[in-house]
């Protein structure tokens, strides 16, 4: 990735990429990836807000940027095959 | 360009639309004709939506990123790892022994002491079978314990009708082994101790440092079934001082149909292959290594290093979350096993004065077991819980619930919804219920036929 050189992300970047984590976690068709997803992704940019040190933050946000390709992925994986009866998590009580 | 596409794909066209377009002729022998759109009907039972899955010791959900390591090689990168001659074999044996020191970084061992084989089952046979026929001149006692896994048991019944001897050490009503009496049962001629690490059906942790201690004192190999154990706690082979350790993939969010065997060089172990062939594995697992499968084992090794912290956390509180829940409403709950030495994915329930097959029936939108999924068509109540002691009404009652990376807090508090809703209706149907709430101690009753 080129992206991943000395400088640390800009705050814009780091955003940016945390939005278009949970979009995409939104997109899986199946409920606990989808919820682990969204999950996974606000507990490790919390986990990583006070860092510091840029080659430490440029390392969690490629490590973030490569995260983001796999779960564009396999969110259309995932359609692709996606069972025609949702999870009873899915299904509201009406 | 692809990533235009691929976002056209997702936000245009809905799942079923897409599943339409690339339907053929095949999809009316897929496996899938009993979904309907309004439910599920299989085995009789209509449910309406799928099942939410607390059943992770069975098995457990292949992780996406799992997946996206391992679909590159059932595409364009198809080689055998074993050809030498071209590039196909050249980049499926670099990506298989990446793999080997992945599962192998996760264990703290050398790459070169991994073996893949087919699974946890394979690797167990491997150890129990392979090793003492290695050493069949001078060993012919095996020491091995009740709760093992199925698998284990049967290699140990299979040697013995071979003349080998084998001690089934019992254990105690937390289900953890004796350490004074292991020490009493080892003889000079004992070839193999298998001792499991963490229980299939109780989530127990057996105190393997201090096993390992009195192996090494013995000079005895031991075997460590680690299928459950892995990526769940701390593995470590050194400090376990094991000299084989069976690892399973798809309890770890892996593939299916692969698992892993280790094998000490330092001192070495040397067992009998049980399936002779080309010589692939260095000869102990003849077969073709399956690429995918090895990759996709690989890779969960590596995602457990990298989430065993977060995802421990987390369902340790989702276990308090579940018991608490259940406690809360229902009394009579028994935790079957130790609950200070135990998995936290692992809660093994017995439900007094409540039949079990009828509870397991009536919770069909949560997929749970009564114990072991290779036991769990037969109506016998688990030989685990028996080794334990419990009585035979509570380990007929008993549900373990599996707790996994991807469990939700509101599968938790739904799963504790519908355990409390059953379990009331069937006591109010029961007259033992009845009977012990009118103080009639139901032990005491001399029953007609027995």
């Amino acid at each position: 990735m080129a992206a991943s050189g000395v400088a640390a992300p800009t705050r814009t970047e780091v955003l940016q990429l945390y939005r278009s984590l949970l979009r995409v976690a939104r997109q899986f068709c199946d409920y606990n990836i989808r919820e682990y997803t969204k999950r996974r992704t606000i507990d490790a940019f919390r986990d990583n807000k006070n860092l510091a040190d840029p080659s430490q933050l440029s390392a969690a946000f490629s490590d973030g940027k490569a995260q983001l390709e796999v779960a564009k992925r396999q969110a259309l994986v995932y359609s692709l095959y996606a069972p025609k009866v949702k999870s009873i998590m899915d299904i509201k009580p009406s | 360009m692809a990533s235009q596409f691929l976002r056209q794909t997702l936000i245009k066209t809905k799942p079923s639309t897409v599943i339409r377009r690339f339907s053929t002729a095949a999809a009316v022998a897929s496996p899938t004709g009993y979904e309907e759109p309004t439910g599920v009907t299989m085995k009789g039972v209509k449910i309406s939506g799928r099942p939410l899955y607390l059943d992770t010791q069975a098995t457990t959900p292949v992780d996406p990123r799992v997946l996206d390591s391992m679909l590159p090689f059932y595409l364009s990168r198809y080689g055998n790892p074993h050809s030498r001659t071209h590039l196909y074999g050249w980049e499926s044996e670099t990506a298989v022994e990446t793999a080997r020191a992945q599962v192998a970084a996760l264990i703290g061992a050398s790459p070169k002491e991994i073996v893949f084989t087919s699974g946890a089952t394979e690797s167990n046979n491997i150890s129990v079978k392979g090793v003492m026929h290695f050493y069949k001149e001078k060993k012919r006692h095996v020491i091995t314990t009740q709760t093992e896994h199925k698998c284990v048991l049967d290699s140990c019944r299979h040697l013995q009708q071979e003349g080998f001897e084998v001690t089934y050490l019992p254990v105690g009503s937390d289900g953890l082994i004796d350490l004074d009496r292991l020490r009493k049962e080892i003889r000079p001629d004992t070839g193999l101790v298998s001792i499991m690490a963490v229980n299939n059906e109780i989530g127990v942790v057996q105190p393997l440092e201090e096993i390992g201690k009195i192996c090494k004192e013995f000079n005895v190999p031991f075997h460590t079934d680690a299928a459950q154990a892995l990526g769940k706690i701390k593995v470590d082979v050194d400090k376990w001082n094991v000299s084989l350790m069976s690892l399973s993939g798809h309890k770890i969010y892996g593939p299916k149909g692969v698992g892993a065997l280790y094998m000490r060089r330092r001192p070495r172990i040397r067992v009998e292959p049980q399936m002779n062939g080309g010589g692939q594995e260095r000869g102990i697992r003849s077969g073709t290594v399956p690429t995918p499968l090895v990759v996709g084992m690989g890779a969960a090794c590596e995602l457990a290093a990298k989430e065993m912290e977060y995802d421990e956390k987390r369902i340790k509180g989702l276990q308090e979350r579940l018991l608490n829940g259940i406690r809360a409403k229902i009394d009579g709950v028994v935790v079957n096993g130790s609950m200070d030495r135990r998995y936290v994915g692992n809660l093994n329930l017995s439900f007094a004065y409540v039949e079990g097959e009828s509870l397991l029936m009536g919770l069909k939108e949560v997929a749970v077991s009564s114990g072991s999924a290779c036991t769990s068509a037969s109506l016998e109540p688990s030989y685990v819980l028996r080794a334990l002691g419990v009585d035979e009404d509570m380990a007929h009652t008993s549900i373990r619930f599996g707790i996994g990376r991807f469990t939700t807090e509101e599968e938790i508090d739904k799963a504790v919804e519908l355990t409390v809703k059953q379990v009331e209706k069937l006591r109010e149907m029961s007259p033992l219920y009845e009977m012990v709430k009118e103080g009639i101690d139901i032990k005491q009753i001399q029953w007609a036929q027995h």
